[in-house]
């Protein structure tokens, strides 16, 4: 349990970090920024274009698609013609082939409800401050994903015995002489039964720049192991070897200090996302009219299954079960609700703490790592109570 | 043949728009400073500079992301390489406040506005 005193100490969480917030560029209040098909998504960079979704949004189970948040390592295909295009299923396979979309779509179609979330949302609150694109809350959403299971697209293959790993290749367009971005995952998750090669989110063909015509989903883990605009499909005898795989995405074996690197040898590859829940009303620096307030969010837990979620209002002092929503499926994010009267007008801080079927919950801190991935430290947001 | 050329020129021309509709959309200036010009070169080349002015970072920091950016091929002279260090932990240090990005519109409310 976390000491009132101990969360108190540590008030330095998202939301507190969002609303303390200085404009210092009179520029950005003045946006004419229109990306079509993504509408009121927090620009992180345009080139790479790289979305985060503002949590206000994640009030329904699934996110539209004009809201689900945007990550890029490159600079997405400049030009791609469904028509044309083509994923080659290559490597330790009996009968090498390719497919078109119009292949894709005789192989039976599998629907999984995903909560699919960027490794680094949440970087921006690491303290010290590490690199990359600074996510604060929104490189997350959840989606119906559909389209043919991975492991039949591999079994018309003939997959050899030698095949242990999986790698996927886009088209993503490399600038310099940066690494293409390639990554694979293990034989075993492969050939899970949701495991997709998916052409559609939330029923529609999937959007552009989330990887259309076909992105692999790999359900309840990072982002990253989606790879989007697939080209290849290659299965190898052992793990990738690229940039992607090592260093990039690889967490400490074990805690270390703030600011402190890891010894490479010391790592392992992030793949599951871990137990978290986001707060998304009331808003962070917001003033409540009512003493009655409704608190809502999402809660998720990567392959395993939130358990419950807990909220306190009083600093971390006291914590109330929140309602879970009824919507579920295996690897989606619970809808999560608390009616909380505040006793007076006044500053309250509201924070939200989840916990899974195997009794992992929430840090009162982010766990520091070098590149600032899976941040999955309580949430909370500071408002303003005027009844 | 014909067809061939055709073809040829509407691809140029998808290029042509595409690279003029990334082009009119505005990214933020760096900050002034006698770097400014180096650092928009090596670094906006591949990736705008919303990238840059997001971070927070200690000299070592961005001296381990210069290093590298230049191995990825961000043009940096050897000469340029501290002066380069210093102008972005100076004005992108741990001490500076954090920056505040801009959201998408709807193409809608943009014709409103």
């Amino acid at each position: 349990m976390i000491s009132r005193r101990h969360f108190l100490k540590n008030l330095s969480g998202a939301a507190l970090a969002a609303s303390a917030a200085t404009p210092i560029l009179g520029w950005a209040a003045d946006s004419p920024l229109v990306i079509p098909g993504k509408e009121d998504l927090i620009v992180r960079s345009y080139r790479f274009l790289d979305l985060e979704t503002p949590v206000e949004s994640f009030h329904t189970w699934l996110t539209p698609a004009e809201h689900f948040f945007v990550r890029n390592h490159m600079h997405e295909p400049s030009t791609l013609d469904a028509k044309d295009w083509k994923v080659n299923i290559t490597g330790e396979v009996e009968r090498p082939y390719a497919l078109s979309l119009a292949e894709l779509g005789k192989f039976p179609t599998h629907s999984v409800v995903n909560t699919l979330e960027c490794a680094g949302n949440g970087r921006a609150f690491q303290n010290p401050k590490v690199p990359g694109v600074q996510w604060q809350r929104g490189a997350v959403g959840t989606g119906r994903f559909s389209g043919p299971r991975l492991r039949d697209i591999l079994d018309r293959a003939g997959l050899k015995g030698t095949g242990k790993h999986v790698m996927f290749r886009g088209l993503d367009e490399v600038p310099g002489k940066v690494p293409p971005f390639i990554r694979s995952i293990p034989i075993e998750k492969a050939l899970d039964a949701d495991t997709l090669v998916a052409t559609h989110l939330n029923g529609a063909p999937l959007p552009k720049h989330n990887g259309f015509p076909a992105r692999a989903l790999t359900p309840g883990w990072i982002g990253a192991a989606s790879c989007k605009w697939l080209a290849e499909i290659k299965v190898l005898n052992k793990e990738f070897e690229g940039n992607f795989m090592n260093p990039a995405y690889r967490m400490p074996n074990q805690p270390i200090k703030p600011g402190e690197a890891a010894k490479p040898e010391d790592t392992h590859p992030v793949t599951a996302l871990d137990i978290k829940s986001l707060i998304s009303s009331p808003a962070g620096g917001s003033t409540a009219r009512s003493l009655a307030i409704q608190v809502q969010g999402v809660a998720w837990a990567g392959e395993n299954n939130v358990e419950r979620v807990d909220v306190s209002t009083d600093g971390g002092n006291s914590w109330h079960a929140a309602e879970l929503g009824r919507d579920q499926a295996r690897y989606a994010w619970r809808l999560f609700s608390y009616r909380w009267k505040a006793p007076t007008s006044g500053d309250y801080t509201i924070a939200c703490r989840a916990t899974d079927n195997k009794g992992r919950t929430q840090p009162a801190n982010p766990v520091w790592n070098p590149s600032g991935y899976l941040n999955n430290a309580i949430d909370q947001v500071k408002i303003h109570v005027q009844a | 043949m014909c067809r061939h050329r055709i073809a040829i020129g509407i691809a140029i021309g998808y290029c042509l728009v595409a690279a003029l509709w990334a082009q009119s959309v505005p990214a933020p200036e760096l900050p002034e400073g006698t770097t400014k010009a180096k650092a928009t070169t090596a670094c906006t080349e591949c990736h705008d500079s919303r990238i840059i002015l997001q971070q927070r970072l200690s000299k070592a920091a961005w001296t381990k992301e210069v290093d590298k950016m230049t191995k990825w091929g961000a043009l940096v002279d050897a000469q340029d390489r501290d002066a380069l260090i210093d102008y972005l932990s100076s004005n992108f240090g741990v001490d500076k406040p954090e920056y505040v990005p801009d959201r998408t519109r709807s193409a809608e409310s943009k014709h409103k506005k």
